[in-house]
């Protein structure tokens, strides 16, 4: 198959050749990109590694506010530069760019943005090397076609793009469609390949057809269910099922068949664990702007299986991060966001375990006003914060209940 | 189903739109899909399932994702 990348929702589908001619045309790089178009993310991407020069991803539904906080403006066309022609026009094929694109960057890395611990999500850079760590360029993988069921601007979806890209392979788009285009695209295409979160499998189901050209279906980011594991074994007969453990911060670091992961063992110096937290080394973590020690706390908690070879399973996070189907939400990011409208005296940000999501937000809020209500509340958020991280239920109450050490309690 | 059980449900629904600045709905049937009639989005069904809990006391989740109204109408009668 020529396609390089199909999305029905925007009604396109981009051939191996158009992209190499649409990149001879481009005339205009900015580092920035902030495009609801994953067509364009791709594009970019492709083009920031042939001039070897940053990609900063931004996500497409970031509010203005939020572009404040994490870059500090909200107009970066003053960053618009010309493109030096003489590095992209000696493409010929689709051949000649993929051997373009892995033939190491030096300058270029990729920055995007992950839930800070402290309330500002923070920024993470990572370079080709430790971003394509997890590639796999094999002539058994050259005829995958991937169903890309992830946002393009974060970590997950970059290494499936990667894993693709680098392959030749062709990526239809799945996220945010229809159960049943989702299942026409994969029929059409004979989609062989699908990475997504557990909600967006939880979300095809149930489903009485089966679809043989399924062959491997990875997930992470929250725990799979034992149920909704033999659903997608029932409707997807010939896929491997792996579970994947990844960061923004370390990409992809272990996958395993259940939930039991062991350790590859080059990396077995690299992985260490303090009180049951599981520690990496900084070798495998992107460069973020406060500086880590030689080891990464993830704040992932774990029980050891067996010590030889060393097998462990996940338990639960240390952090107060609530996990929303698969996205990051900080709670006091979310907070420090409604204490900014008037008439909010106190707030406390809460997660709700929730059969679809996983988990969904929920807040207790103490106002000194009559006309607040959930949905000021709302509407004023909705220009603030990111869609996923809204409460979705808002409790009025005359006192927030907080822990005995005065601290606020989340659970 | 009975009209009241049914006109909570509408009333339930139009405050989850409502909360996401979508148009709201007169009426419903059973047969109008949860995502592609309605329009409602993994978000909106997250919050669905959470209010129709507070109300009815059932998870109309927990056994996989139901589509249509009248599914949501099914799980509440045999409750």
């Amino acid at each position: 198959m020529n396609i390089f990348f199909k999305d029905i929702e925007n009604k396109r589908i981009v051939t191996w050749d158009f992209l190499i001619e649409d990149i001879i045309n481009t005339s205009i790089y900015n580092p920035y990109c902030k495009s609801a178009d994953y067509y364009n993310v791709f594009k970019q991407i492709i083009l920031s590694l042939l001039l070897d020069e940053e990609i900063i991803l931004l996500d497409s539904d970031f509010t203005e506010s939020e572009l404040i906080n994490l870059i500090g403006y909200t107009d970066y066309s003053k960053f618009n530069n010309p493109i030096n022609k003489s590095k992209v026009s000696i493409l010929g094929n689709k051949k000649e760019l993929i051997a373009n694109l892995s033939n190491s960057p030096k300058y270029w890395k990729i920055t995007l943005f992950t839930s800070g611990t402290t309330g500002i999500p923070k920024k993470v850079s990572h370079d080709f090397n430790s971003i394509t760590r997890f590639v796999k360029v094999t002539e058994r993988h050259k005829e995958n076609i991937w169903g890309f069921a992830y946002n393009p601007t974060h970590m997950a979806g970059i290494q499936v793009f990667f894993q693709a890209l680098l392959n030749g392979n062709s990526i239809i788009r799945l996220f945010g469609l229809d159960t049943k285009d989702i299942y026409a695209e994969i029929t059409n295409n004979g989609i062989t390949h699908i990475s997504a979160t557990p909600t967006f499998y939880r979300l095809l189901l149930p489903c009485n057809e089966t679809f043989p050209s399924v062959e491997r279906i990875t997930s992470g980011g929250e725990k799979f269910n034992e149920k909704t594991f033999k659903q997608l074994n029932q409707v997807f007969p010939n896929a491997k099922i792996t579970n994947v453990y990844a960061s923004t911060e370390a990409g992809t670091l272990f996958a395993s068949q259940n939930d039991i992961f062991s350790v590859q063992p080059e990396y077995e110096n690299l992985i260490h664990f303090n009180n049951n937290e599981l520690l990496i080394h900084k070798s495998l973590v992107g460069k973020t702007e406060t500086n880590i020690d030689e080891w990464y706390n993830t704040g992932d908690i774990i029980e050891i299986v067996s010590k030889k070879p060393l097998k462990f399973r996940f338990v639960n996070r240390k952090s107060e991060m609530i996990n929303v189907g698969g996205y990051k939400v900080n709670p006091h990011e979310v907070e420090e966001a409604i204490l900014t409208l008037s008439g909010i005296k106190n707030v406390r940000v809460y997660p709700k375990q929730n059969s679809v999501l996983g988990n969904i937000i929920c807040c207790e809020v103490v106002a000194n006003c009559n006309q607040i209500t959930e949905s000021t509340i709302r509407k004023f958020l909705q220009s603030k914060i990111q869609e996923f991280k809204i409460p979705r239920i808002i409790h009025f109450v005359e006192e927030i209940s907080t822990t005995r050490t005065g601290k606020l309690k989340r659970n | 189903m009975n009209i009241k059980m049914q006109e909570k449900i509408l009333v339930i629904m139009n405050t989850v739109l409502e909360n996401r600045t979508k148009e709201k709905l007169t009426s419903i049937t059973p047969e109008m899909h949860l995502r592609n009639d309605i329009g409602f989005d993994s978000l909106d069904l997250a919050e669905l399932t959470v209010r129709i809990e507070a109300e009815f006391d059932i998870d109309i989740f927990e056994d996989g994702i139901v589509n249509t109204v009248g599914e949501i109408f099914e799980k509440l009668e045999r409750k």
